[in-house]
């Protein structure tokens, strides 16, 4: 039989190898992620072994004090000791400031973790060695002061103050082993400053170590030191270097590992589909060998020998398929470390691919697994030829147009018990806390729903081919063939158009529940926040108007002159005491700007609607917790200002901060301060992620703080896109695999359809129309997939919505256009061109070859 | 009943529906060159059902293909009407296949998907003619399809389904219409039946049919038989009858025993 298979396979080499293809992109994408977990953990790893340095030994324990290490340091075979702190500081040279992680200098060499670039170590307090790219940051060299700013606490009254020190930079280090990576490199100081600072920092607590590194006498055995360092050392735990690095590398890891398993979700759904491919292909291929098995039948070969010369076909494909997706996936993951090695230097990676037994394993049983189970129904469709079918004409073949009542019981049950599941996860989300019991309702309610409408695919595609079909048919002859050619082979193209639906309803799922959070939690943003951006002097106010200002002209200057920034508006904050005619209402915030200003930056200009030197706008929140409506009056007295009181009128608006009023207001009130607030409006079409970065930039060396929607909203979006881009990434594989399939499918039809195609020449078609009517056929099977996929993670992604976020409110559902116009095109394209080939095929064929017999 | 090695002569009533000059075909070249088909003449008359018949091998399909423009020539021209089919590109070619020429096969070939009306009027949708709904009635109801009209192929008889294809290679009134073997999937009682339809639409609706065959009571239906054998043609027998077509084969195959040495 295998001799049969492998003769078989020669003779259908070009359907397998799409069929190939697509197990090879499904098992490639397995291998990769199974590299990058390996990565990912080799690499941490690594920089657990690196912040080490070379100790041999460390000694960990809740109680690490100068007597532990001075204990360490006596035991015998003990060349070095140092005790590790977990320590930082602020350092400060000009205007620049920053906070960074510190770590003393080693007693041993081996100890140091980090290397000197230029200059040398601290020897003597009062020194400091930093990392090379600090100090960069901090425009700093050897031979350069730098001070420290740390907070104190005095033990006796535990009153904080600020304590500054000078320091000597002395050298400038490199951590070319990652140690300090995760912390961007860490200043070298001398333990003696190091001990002084953490006494200072914990009130005198006392020195206490994070552990200690142990640098062993090159003849001392590990195994008796170990145990004389227990002995001196009780109540600690003493690990070498490697089981050090193994537990912290577990307990890191327990992320990356759900980072693999996810992506392998991801990979799971692109085999799927890959076994759609191939269970698409090998029914077409058994249908079209009928009369060869039939033969087989006829010459003595039992139904275990077919069905066995089927599935040894199978297994060889999908071996053969697997070991060339795994290489694919491995090439894939070294050019990304290589290209990720030159990019990200500072960043420890292996230069090659870690490759174990796993990598290789895995991904070759799956892929091969998946193609076996894939052409499993195909080899009981063999079986069932009879050997009478070798002595009938050939026809094309047609295959089972049936469905089976209990799929469609199946499928209904499905789709009508989860898409209930679904209503009712939403329906649970919306009282307190729901989220928590609706999201796995709503979440199991999805998966059952779209397994029903993929079981049902065979039931329900076919008449939405036929409607469209009839849609375009309208068109001309070509459009008619076409659309009645899909529906010839009911299953193949349902399968086909299936294979498609799975990806595209993902990825209109993803960019649906995407587009709608974006603008839920915009609006949200929104309401919460009255402008874009605002720059607040926090030092400056009406209890302290003395404090020098910090919104100089040369500040709004600079803000003015970022790109993207469209209006800087001066404004005033002071805390106001207000009171009606009922009574004091306590303390609030009222921002003081001239109308006209305030209509022009706030993002909803009408927020300032009737703001006068005679009102006072009243936020509508405020306002219904008062019971005060327009005309109200109200006494405003500013808190910690000479107490006058004026009194004006309530203009209730939808302002997002609490009081708004005008200059005149504030000069009537007696109070005279300088700008301590800007407003600042963004262009609509400006990115924000850029302009809130250049803004932070140009008050890098002020103590002004910058708040407001935009950087919300900012680092919001910023999250939500690329958690999209990656998740849209990892689904672009399931959609290439299915287009694929589309191809596929329809070359085997056309190989199928030879002598009709040459029939359909002799009587008068030409090659354009020969080629349209192919062209349309691949854009009907590809568009119903896309567009029944659309409409599905329309449904999805707005469920998903709903469930997540209607807890914070009103949730806009969105439907994001561009995606799904997207979508659209590539499934209109991927069509068109999954003709090309099979047309170049078919308008090859003479229309004499419609006169042969065969 | 006459035998004769050569075209008929004196000059046709009217200009002949397919005209063939030195007609060769070359498979291959070199020493492995197979001669199909040299220098045939032939005219066919229009309104004639005309037999072409010969032994497995003789170049009948061959000299069909080039005649209906299927098939590239080596030498020589075919004509139909005034026209010089061998110079023809791809889409004058289909032109001449949507207006001029129609087929009926040995297996019918029709469109599974569609219905028989559907599939008579394909030729005429294809080429974006209306149809001429009188000639179809005519079509129909002399090929006795009226009751048929909605069925698929699968659900049509082998008889049912070449009448079908029939009327399909009728539908654009064609200068001609080549049948190739097409009684060689039937019975010989739907075959009689086809035939005799083949022979209505020549008399009855004053068609032109050419048909290639190598069954002897099949080439009884035709007016004129013609003769071929090695590639060449053999001889021509007027108002057939299966016995007279019988002996004109015997009498190739004597030509045959002859012309070995």
């Amino acid at each position: 039989m295998i001799r049969l298979a492998l003769a078989q396979m020669r003779r259908s080499l070009p359907r397998l190898v799409s069929a190939g293809i697509a197990v090879a992109i499904g098992t490639a994408f397995v291998a990769a992620t199974l590299v990058a977990g390996n990565v990912i953990t080799r690499t941490t790893y690594d920089s657990m072994v690196a912040s080490l340095a070379q100790a041999d030994l460390v000694v960990r324990g809740s109680e690490l004090t100068p007597d532990t290490l001075a204990a360490v340091r006596a035991t015998d075979g003990v060349a070095a000791a140092d005790g590790r702190v977990a320590l930082w500081t602020e350092l400060a040279a000009g205007g620049q400031r920053a906070y960074p992680e510190v770590t003393t200098r080693a007693s041993d060499p081996r100890l140091e973790a980090q290397q000197v670039r230029s200059g040398r170590l601290p020897d003597a307090p009062g020194e400091i060695a930093l990392p090379a790219s600090l100090a960069d940051r901090l425009d700093l060299a050897v031979g350069d002061e730098v001070r420290t700013v740390r907070t104190t606490w005095d033990p006796e009254t535990g009153e904080p103050s600020e304590s500054t020190e000078s320091l000597a930079v002395v050298g400038l280090t490199e951590d070319p082993s990652g140690a300090f990576a995760r912390t961007g490199g860490a200043a070298v100081v001398h333990p003696d400053d190091a001990a002084r600072w953490y006494d200072q920092e914990w009130g005198g607590e006392g020195l206490a170590y994070d552990a200690i590194v142990v640098a062993l006498e090159p003849q001392a055995d590990l195994e008796a030191a170990r145990a004389a360092l227990a002995d001196a050392a009780p109540g600690t735990v003493v690990q070498t270097r490697d089981e050090r690095a193994q537990q912290l590398t577990a307990e890191l890891t327990g992320d990356t590992e759900a980072l693999t398993a996810v992506v392998l979700g991801f990979a799971a759904i692109a085999l799927l589909v890959a076994a759609l491919v191939v269970t698409n292909t090998f029914q077409v291929l058994v249908a079209q060998r009928t009369r060869t098995l039939a033969l087989l039948r006829c010459v003595g070969a039992d139904k275990r020998q077919v069905r066995r010369s089927v599935l040894v076909e199978a297994a060889l494909l999908g071996a053969a398929a697997s070991a060339a997706g795994i290489a694919v996936g491995l090439a894939l993951a070294q050019v990304t470390l290589l290209v990720l090695g030159n990019v990200n230097p500072d960043v420890p990676l292996p230069t090659t691919v870690p490759v174990s037994a796993a990598v290789l394993a895995v991904p070759f049983a799956v892929g091969t697994v998946v193609t076996l189970v894939a052409a499993l129904a195909p080899a009981r469709a063999a079986t069932r030829v009879a050997p009478l079918a070798a002595l009938r004409p050939a026809d094309a073949p047609v295959l089972g147009t049936r469905a089976s009542r209990g799929r469609l019981a199946l499928a209904l049950l499905l789709t009508v018990g989860g898409g209930g599941l679904l209503v009712g996860g939403v329906a649970l989300s919306g009282s307190e806390g729901g989220v928590m019991v609706g999201l796995p309702v709503g979440l199991l309610g999805g998966a059952l729903s779209f397994v029903g409408v993929l079981v049902g695919a065979l039931l329900w595609i076919p008449p939405v081919v036929a409607l469209a079909g009839r849609l375009l048919a309208r068109t001309g002859p070509s459009a008619r063939l076409a659309a009645a050619n899909t529906l010839r082979n009911p299953r193949r193209t349902s399968a086909t158009s299936a294979a498609l639906l799975i990806g595209v309803t993902l990825v209109a799922m993803m960019s649906t529940g995407a587009a709608s959070a974006r603008t839920t939690l915009a609006s949200e943003f929104d309401a919460q926040f009255p402008v874009d951006v605002v720059v607040r002097d926090p030092n400056l106010g009406a209890t302290d108007p003395s404090a020098t200002p910090q919104i100089t002209s040369d500040v709004v200057s600079r803000l003015a002159a970022v790109e993207g920034v469209e209006a800087v508006a001066h404004s005033r904050v002071v805390t106001v005491a207000w009171a009606d005619d009922e009574g004091d209402l306590g303390w609030e915030e009222l921002q003081v700007l001239p109308p006209d200003t305030a209509r022009n930056v706030l993002l909803d200009p009408a927020q300032a609607d009737g703001l006068a030197d005679d009102t006072v706008v009243v936020t509508r929140a405020l306002a219904e917790r008062y019971g005060l409506a327009d005309g109200d009056p109200v006494t405003l007295a500013v808190d910690g200002g000479p107490g006058t009181e004026v009194t004006r009128d309530v203009v209730v608006t939808d302002f997002a901060g609490a009081l708004l009023a005008t200059p005149t207001t504030l000069g009537a009130l007696g109070v005279d301060l300088p700008t301590n607030e800007l407003w600042l409006r963004l262009a609509a079409d400006a990115d924000t992620v850029a302009v809130m970065d250049d803004v932070q930039e140009a008050l890098s060396d002020s103590a002004l703080q910058v708040f407001g929607v935009a950087l919300e909203r900012a680092m919001f979006e910023n999250v939500i896109d690329t958690l999209l881009a990656i998740v849209l990434g990892l689904l672009a594989a399931a959609v290439v695999i299915a287009l694929i399939g589309v191809a596929n499918t329809l070359s085997l039809s056309v190989i199928e359809r030879r002598r009709e195609s040459a029939t359909l020449r002799a009587i008068g078609m030409s090659r354009a129309q020969l080629r349209g009517s192919l062209a349309v056929e691949g854009m009907l099977v590809a568009v119903v997939g896309a567009v029944l996929g659309s409409a599905l993670g329309l449904v999805y992604g707005w469920a998903g919505t709903l469930t997540v976020l209607r807890a914070l409110g009103d949730v806009a559902l969105e439907l994001p256009w561009r995606e799904l116009g997207a979508v659209l095109a590539v499934a209109v394209a991927a069509g068109l061109l999954a003709s090309v080939l099979p047309a170049r095929s078919a308008v090859r064929t003479s229309p004499v070859e419609a006169l042969a017999v065969e | 009943m006459t035998t004769s090695a050569t075209p008929p002569a004196g000059p046709p009533a009217r200009l002949p529906a397919v005209r063939a000059r030195g007609l060769t075909k070359v498979y291959g070249s070199g020493p492995s060159a197979v001669e199909a088909l040299v220098d045939a003449d032939m005219d066919v008359p229009a309104g004639e059902f005309t037999a072409i018949m010969g032994p497995s091998g003789s170049g009948k399909s061959t000299l069909m293909h080039l005649l209906a423009g299927l098939d590239s020539v080596t030498r020589g021209q075919a004509f139909i009407g005034d026209l010089d089919i061998t110079t023809l590109d791809d889409r004058e070619l289909t032109r001449l296949r949507r207006d001029r020429v129609g087929f009926v096969f040995q297996s019918f070939n029709l469109l599974p998907m569609f219905t028989a009306e559907q599939n008579i009027v394909l030729p005429l949708e294809l080429a974006g003619r209306p149809v001429d709904r009188a000639w179809f009635d005519t079509l129909v109801t002399t090929l006795a399809l009226g009751d048929r009209l909605d069925h698929r192929p699968s659900e049509l008889s082998g008889g049912q389904q070449q009448r079908v294809a029939i009327a399909r290679a009728l539908i654009a009134k064609p200068d001609v219409v080549f049948a190739d073997e097409p009684t060689g999937n039937l019975d010989s009682r739907a075959g009689a039946q086809v035939l005799s339809f083949l022979r209505r639409s020549v008399r009855e609706l004053g068609r032109t049919v050419i048909m290639v065959t190598h069954d002897p009571s099949a080439a009884a239906y035709a007016d004129r038989v013609v003769l071929i054998a090695d590639g060449r043609i053999a001889g021509e027998i007027s108002d057939p009858t299966p016995e007279s077509v019988l002996a004109g084969l015997d009498a190739l195959r004597t030509l045959d025993e002859v012309a070995v040495p």
